[in-house]
């Protein structure tokens, strides 16, 4: 298992972000879906070893991110876009990446192969040597997945990672979950349940911190035959749960 | 993303030209064609450091970027030129505060616009500020000495500024990662540096006091002691962002 949670809380004063999160996964593209304010960012912050949990267990790619020496061996295999992507606006697409190829402590020789392989990947091999300020949303966003993906993670995690894309991106984007989900764990937070439905094999729902429902796409669907408010079945789904988790 | 948009797949291993595995080909030659050539000087940190990563954030440092660099010059020289009285140049009087501006704007939340990403990469964020604090302070240092050996100063005020400049610098790291902001910090750097200034002023009759007055040396240790502690209580692990 690359991630194992157990009784996972979070609170920011008398806000409880996360409460209660239990949580077991190996390969494989696992979506969280829900409203905002969920604690969808508060639970992959946790998953980045950027935020401590209040209480709970935590254990990422067998080992224990409270150890320093475990934390930095889970940062080393990590890949994590957050959800506002803080940048440099005077470095290059290729600067910014090997900079963070280098933080994560990647072989100064291999650093340069990856960052090429990385944004080949994302497809902004046009815009490799442009200053980020000179970059749209969209393509900021492929920078940070291409950090993301620039160590060639075991454990991804993408906090709204498809916006700004359009629609072509994120097709080209889903594959390449795709082909990560093939021998590495990754968590895609979004509140595109298209994304969800193309790209993941299984899906959690996030309400009010805790996970109200957790299975395949097709079983979301199931969910929401007959009752739910939407136009796609997923969305169906999506708003039937949200619903009866309320209720 | 370079996936065929019909296919949704990843690329096939080799490409279509015989043997050539052209995906392979072509990405050595954007590894070449792209790749950084770090600089002397980068070259040279990541030598003392023994970390590359560690070298390349130092030169990230926004207070050791050129403008930065060239505005501190500027403020020593004129700190060098100007005098308050014979053998008085204010170098003794703008280095301290110029140190803690410079090193509340190190690192930080604040400053920092990757922090949230840098703080799940594996380099620690504590060396990272550890040893951008320790270059901002040698550099201005060491300018603060070039200006004021140069500007004739007595040697007690030459070298007198160096322990306060120490806590107040400490103070302003202490306050801006306190209170995550560097603004904070630059501000109660340079705010107490003006207080204990009028201070030895009033006491002593005498514009120097707080550089050139010995029984201040203590204070000025136990300040710098207290606000390190703080500094490394502040970026404990446990506490929230890392």
């Amino acid at each position: 298992m690359n991630v194992e949670l157990a009784g996972i809380h979070r609170s920011f004063r008398k806000n409880k972000a996360v409460v209660g999160v239990d949580l077991r996964l190996a390969t494989g593209v696992f979506g969280l879906l829900g409203p905002n304010g969920a604690g969808k960012t508060s639970l992959l912050r946790m998953l980045g070893t950027v935020l401590p949990p209040t209480s709970g267990e935590i254990r990422l790619l067998n080992r224990d991110p409270r150890g320093v020496t475990a934390r930095r061996e889970i940062r080393r295999r990590l890949g994590y876009l957050p959800q506002n992507l803080g940048y440099y606006p005077s470095f290059t697409v290729v600067e910014f990446i090997e900079y963070f190829a280098l933080l994560k402590e990647m072989p100064s020789s291999a650093v340069p192969k990856a960052v090429a392989t990385a944004v080949e990947r994302v497809d902004l091999g046009a815009k490799a040597k442009a200053k980020l300020r000179t970059l749209s949303g969209g393509m900021l966003r492929r920078v940070g997945i291409a950090q993301a993906i620039v160590n060639d993670p075991d454990l991804l995690l993408l906090d709204e990672p498809t916006a700004g894309l359009d629609p072509e991106q994120r097709v080209q984007f889903r594959a390449l979950l795709r082909s990560f989900g093939e021998s590495a764990t990754v968590i895609v937070s979004t509140h595109l349940v298209e994304d969800v439905g193309a790209a993941c094999s299984e899906v959690a729902l996030m309400s009010e911190g805790k996970i109200v429902f957790r299975g395949t796409p097709d079983e979301l669907i199931t969910r929401g035959e007959g009752s739910g408010v939407g136009d796609a079945p997923l969305e169906r789904g999506y708003s039937a749960v949200l619903s009866a988790a309320r209720s | 993303m370079t996936y065929p948009i019909e296919s949704g797949q990843p690329p096939t291993p080799h490409g279509s030209a015989g043997d050539v595995n052209l995906a392979r080909v072509w990405t050595g030659v954007a590894a070449e064609v792209w790749r950084r050539h770090p600089g002397r000087i980068e070259r040279t940190a990541a030598r003392l450091l023994r970390s590359p990563a560690l070298a390349r954030a130092l030169l990230t440092t926004p207070s050791l970027l050129l403008p930065w660099l060239i505005s501190t010059v500027v403020v020593f020289s004129v700190g060098a030129l100007v005098s308050l009285g014979p053998g008085q140049p204010l170098v003794w009087l703008v280095a301290p505060a110029v140190a803690a501006v410079g090193i509340a704007f190190a690192y930080g939340p604040a400053i920092d616009p990757a922090w949230e990403l840098s703080s799940s990469c594996a380099l620690s964020s504590r060396m990272v500020l550890l040893t951008r604090a320790v270059a901002v302070f040698a550099l201005n240092a060491a300018l603060g000495l070039l200006a004021s050996a140069a500007s004739g100063a007595a040697t007690t005020l030459t070298f007198g500024w160096l322990l306060p400049m120490t806590a107040v610098c400490t103070l302003a790291l202490a306050v801006a990662v306190a209170f995550r902001s560097a603004v904070v910090g630059a501000g109660a750097g340079v705010a107490a540096w003006v207080i204990v200034v009028l201070a030895g002023q009033a006491a002593s009759g005498q514009v120097t006091a707080s550089v050139t007055n010995a029984h201040a040396y203590l204070p000025y240790l136990a300040v710098a002691s207290c606000c390190a502690a703080i500094v490394i209580y502040a970026i404990r692990p446990e506490r929230g962002l890392q």
